[in-house]
């Protein structure tokens, strides 16, 4: 290897130097805060070191994987969250007595995992990228082993997870045995039965990536294991492992040039419709404000995997660009909502703090934090003025550049429905507040400091921030996505 | 020696596959599902290897390799959680957990 493809994935070699002196510190001194500390300065390291990588893309490093800027600017999003993931799992096991050193461990590798899947090229490297990530998520999340609903949300997710990547596994399999190529960017021979073989493959890999992003007919996983999970593992499934998850599928989808086959195009729209009504329809009668995100969670992955519906190589740039905006929007609206619960929760309670009837007036109390969550809500159901409305804006322009009527419509309707629940909320947080002495307020439960209100303020001005001014961000992203675009039409010029 | 034809060997880890599927839907005992995911994960190593010594490459027994690692760690994570569960009802029955629902 060459100086260049070192710096490239220098990120990710850091990551792992840090997991190894991760255990060496562990063993030579168990301490919460040192971990933290330890773990905050590897990722804020492996950060940094995107800097130098940035200047260098397009590049292959060994078959395995490939750097290029989309990949780049998907790996600064997950690090950032898993920044705020590392900060908040302090805050929220700081109150146990048990110290709980291994926990960081297994958030750096979900981290590496991730990391590696999103710059994958080639069968093997998801693979990796995908177990890692996987694996390292059910130890998470069946981590607080005292809990009640830890040990069922951790089976689910294993038993479930490891059907689906066994399921993918054999797509890859199959496609390997009709191309003979392993690579992101085969060619299936002119042959009848070895292209049936190719087909076959290609929708049980599919099957794999509409599980991790929980759409519909793979879906039933989510609500349970989001509601079992501790809260900043809940924080971690819903951002760090979406966002790779989205990014290797979109890869995947272009640089196999899946996109150009009418049947798959018609599969995912079908997929993207029934996700966005079914994920919908199901969070509207959830009192349990995790369930509930994890329901929204199946629609907002829905309505993103529009951005694949493309049906010509022009379209790419804008749709590429739609998807990570979308994505970016959906995750920093997420943050605030879960940044405030783990705040509002901790370690060595029977459960989270998750019913959200309990955030009754929280407005009147806490006015930063209850319009903090407000305009987060509004963003996620997309109102004018916040960064929900431009993404939903560009997801639309995108189904209309590709006359994907049938999604638009689902968009609308799913949209609407989602503003019944998102109000019911919001007014909740509204209505005056509760008169009751006989529970503890919401506002006196958990380890809620002053630094979690600080962050949730700073995300939320970002979203009122690009919900008016989204080309700040956009205008970025037009670059980028173009320079992505060369290789995608590269690698399917040659079919 | 006698040469079999690679479609062969992709009917038998498909079937071998759908074997270990249904034990994971149909078994009850969490330690059986556990064995069915070794079933249905060697039977993807088989059709791995299939196709690698069809194209004449290292890369499908590569893949097996790789495949076995990932199936003990999963196994291992699936035990420690198997134990908890003996621990806390004292039954290893997946029946029970279902407590998570709404």
């Amino acid at each position: 290897m060459i100086v260049e493809q070192f710096i490239a994935i220098a990120p990710q070699l850091l990551l792992s130097l840090a997991i190894v002196m991760q255990l060496l510190l562990i063993a030579f001194k168990r301490s919460q805060h040192s971990i933290a500390f330890f773990t905050v300065s590897a990722i804020l390291l492996a950060l940094f070191a995107h800097y130098p990588a940035m200047t260098n893309v397009n590049l292959a490093v060994t078959p395995l994987l490939y750097v290029d800027v989309f990949s780049l600017t998907i790996n600064v999003l997950i690090l950032s969250c898993s920044l705020v993931a590392v900060w908040v799992s302090y805050g929220y096991l700081r109150s146990a007595v048990e110290c709980h050193d291994e926990y960081y461990v297994l958030l750096l590798l979900a981290v590496l995992g991730a990391n590696i899947l999103v710059l994958s090229n080639h069968f093997a490297a998801i693979f990796l990228g995908f177990e890692l990530l996987s694996l390292s998520l059910v130890g998470m999340i069946g981590y607080l082993h005292l809990r009640e609903h830890t040990l069922e949300a951790g089976f689910k997710y294993l038993i479930l997870s490891a059907t689906a990547s066994s399921i993918m596994l054999l797509g890859m399999a199959f496609v390997y045995g009709a191309t003979g190529d392993m690579s992101l960017a085969y060619q299936v021979p002119q042959q009848q039965d070895l292209q049936l073989l190719g087909q076959a493959g290609l929708v049980l890999i599919m099957v794999g990536f509409c599980f991790k992003l929980s759409l519909v007919p793979f879906h039933t996983w989510t609500p349970d294991v989001y509601q079992g999970a501790p809260m900043p593992v809940t924080l971690m499934l819903a951002t760090v492992s979406k966002a790779a998850m989205f990014a290797i599928f979109v890869k995947f989808w272009l640089v196999s040039a899946i996109f150009n086959q009418d049947s798959m195009q018609f599969l995912l729209v079908c997929i993207a419709i029934a996700s966005m009504l079914v994920g919908n329809l199901l969070a509207l009668t959830q009192q349990n404000i995790k369930r509930l995100l994890a329901y929204s969670s199946i629609a907002h992955m829905g309505y993103l995997i529009i951005v694949l519906a493309i049906q010509s190589q022009q379209s790419v740039a804008w749709a590429l660009k739609s998807g990570v905006f979308y994505i970016l929007v959906y995750i920093i609206a997420t943050l605030v909502i879960m940044i405030y619960l783990s705040g509002r929760s901790k370690a060595h309670a029977i459960t989270d703090n998750d019913d959200w009837r309990g955030w009754q007036g929280l407005i009147w109390q806490r006015p930063l934090q209850g319009s903090c969550l407000i305009l987060a809500l509004l963003s996620l159901a997309g109102i004018p003025l916040t960064a929900g409305f431009i993404g939903k804006f560009y997801l639309f322009t995108v189904a209309i550049e590709n006359q994907l009527w049938g999604a638009i419509s689902a968009l609308i309707i799913g949209s609407g429905i989602a503003l019944y629940y998102y109000l019911s909320i919001i007014f909740c947080i509204l209505a005056k507040p509760l008169e009751t002495t006989s529970q503890t307020p919401i506002d006196k439960v958990g380890n809620f400091t002053v630094s979690h209100a600080t962050v949730m303020g700073m995300l939320t001005v970002i979203i009122v921030a690009l919900g008016l001014f989204p080309d700040i961000l956009a205008s970025q992203l037009i670059f980028q996505s173009e320079q992505v675009t060369i290789i995608f039409n590269e690698a399917s010029q040659r079919f | 020696m006698i040469d079999i034809a690679i479609t062969h060997v992709f009917l038998i880890s498909a079937l071998l596959f759908c074997v270990g599927f249904i034990g994971v839907l149909a078994r009850r005992n969490t330690l059986f599902m556990l064995m069915s995911l070794e079933v249905m994960l060697n039977a993807v190593g088989l059709a791995f290897v299939g196709a690698g010594s069809l194209w004449q490459q290292a890369d499908g027994q590569i893949m097996f390799i790789l495949i076995l690692t990932l199936a003990a760690a999963e196994v291992a994570i699936g035990l420690a959680l198997l134990i908890r569960m003996q621990h806390q009802r004292h039954n290893v029955d997946v029946d029970g957990l279902s407590k998570l629902r709404g």
